[in-house]
């Protein structure tokens, strides 16, 4: 018995490690497409003609931060099929601030269709995850046991 | 009430050991930032406990002695990849910043976080106001008027970007070498803008070295406008009896 529940605290504990590592690395990515958002955003404001190279500095810094750790984050977070296409659409085509108020009114429409899409994926995805951390919190390892026994005959199927 | 801590890690995805660690304590908000300007920023906006800064060594202790100028209040420790370094404790000591190394044992390096968690939380308090390094010039209105620091940035040829803000809202003044080229107040620009922020006498400034505007609003010298708007505002205390 002292075996049994002390495997239920280590299992909790698992999960709760993992859920935690999901949702640092979503946090991150959203506030990473946040920033990028930001600039894109004054790139396509004609009312705001001055871009300063600590601008562009910024854009090519998170968009390196992005290009280096979205595959590996949406493999983390299983969602590398869905939100791939969009994330590489958008980082693609913002190669710069300068260049995103360049691009034809076709692509910019392209362009915030798809930053929609992954924002929209990776914000549903972190909720998710606060859901299951709320959860978690909330349940004692005996909750966790019962359920467990209740649930087998489902899952066993 | 939850202790808040504000990591530097430059690479947080990928090397997110500590990060791990940090996320499985009890109590504990840990808020990550990239580089030493994000860092300033988080710390001026939020209030934090204690900053972690994890990398190699010296440069890590760099950025904790920068941060300490600004910061004299807050607690913070460099999370040393590779060992301790002599050359590196006694600067550290010297500027108040706590050592802490990352060895290979992952037990270790979870008590070492815990402990320096559990120190901030007896003494937990606000962090002091500091300044933001990309600014170059940074005050108050009640300070030093307007008209004073635009003068000293004119006079020594300066090119970039005064912002003010005050209960009335924020301007801009943008230089050209020593000369204003464009100010705007809200739908206000040009000279009228320019009249207006003499007037402030509450309200803080920063000047941001290199940024110049395309738009020129402002035709005039700026020894004449000093001289006419420091008359309107002789005229102006005058009225209010000041």
């Amino acid at each position: 018995m002292k075996r049994s529940s002390w495997l239920v605290f280590e299992t909790i504990a698992m999960r709760d490690t993992k859920l935690e590592t999901k949702l640092r690395l979503v946090a991150l990515q959203l506030e990473n497409w946040k920033k990028l958002h930001d600039l894109i955003t004054y790139g396509l404001d004609k009312a705001k003609p001055i871009i300063s190279t600590e601008q562009e500095r910024q854009f090519t810094e998170i968009r390196a931060n992005l290009l280096q750790e979205i595959e590996y984050v949406l493999r983390e977070l299983n969602i590398l099929a869905e939100v791939s296409g969009k994330a590489m659409s958008v980082l693609q085509r913002g190669v710069s601030v300068r260049g995103v108020r360049d691009l034809s009114n076709d692509e910019v429409r392209r362009l915030e269709t798809d930053w929609n899409g992954v924002f929209t994926k990776l914000g549903l995805m972190q909720g998710q995850l606060k859901a299951r951390r709320k959860e978690l919190a909330e349940q004692t390892a005996f909750d966790y046991y019962l359920s467990r026994l209740l649930r087998r005959p489902v899952t066993a199927r | 009430m939850e202790t808040r801590v504000l990591t530097v890690n430059t690479d947080p995805v990928f090397q997110d050991r500590a990060l791990a660690i940090l996320d499985q304590i009890e109590d504990l908000e840990t808020q990550n930032v990239r580089n030493l300007s994000e860092a300033v920023q988080a710390l001026l906006e939020e209030n934090f406990d204690g900053l972690i800064i994890e990398g190699d060594a010296a440069l890590a202790l760099e950025q904790a002695t920068n941060l300490r100028q600004h910061f004299p209040s807050l607690t913070i420790a460099c999370l040393l990849e590779g060992g301790r370094r002599t050359d590196v404790g006694s600067r550290a000591k010297e500027q108040n910043i706590e050592l802490l190394v990352i060895g290979r044992s992952t037990r270790r390096l979870r008590v070492t976080l815990t402990r320096f968690v559990r120190s901030l939380d007896s003494h937990a308090g606000t962090a002091a106001e500091g300044i933001d390094p990309c600014h170059s010039l940074i005050g108050n209105l009640n300070q030093f008027s307007a008209a004073e620091i635009l003068q000293m940035s004119c006079l020594s040829q300066r090119s970039g970007r005064f912002t003010f803000k005050s209960g009335r809202g924020n301007s801009e003044i943008y230089l050209q070498q020593g000369a204003v080229r464009h100010a705007v107040f809200g739908s206000v620009l040009g000279e009228a803008a320019v009249a207006e922020i003499f007037r402030w006498r509450q309200g803080r400034f920063y000047f941001e070295e290199g940024i110049i505007s395309q738009e020129q609003t402002v035709n005039r010298p700026w020894a004449h406008l000093l001289i006419d708007n420091l008359q309107k505002l002789d005229e102006t205390l005058e009225l209010v009896g000041v």
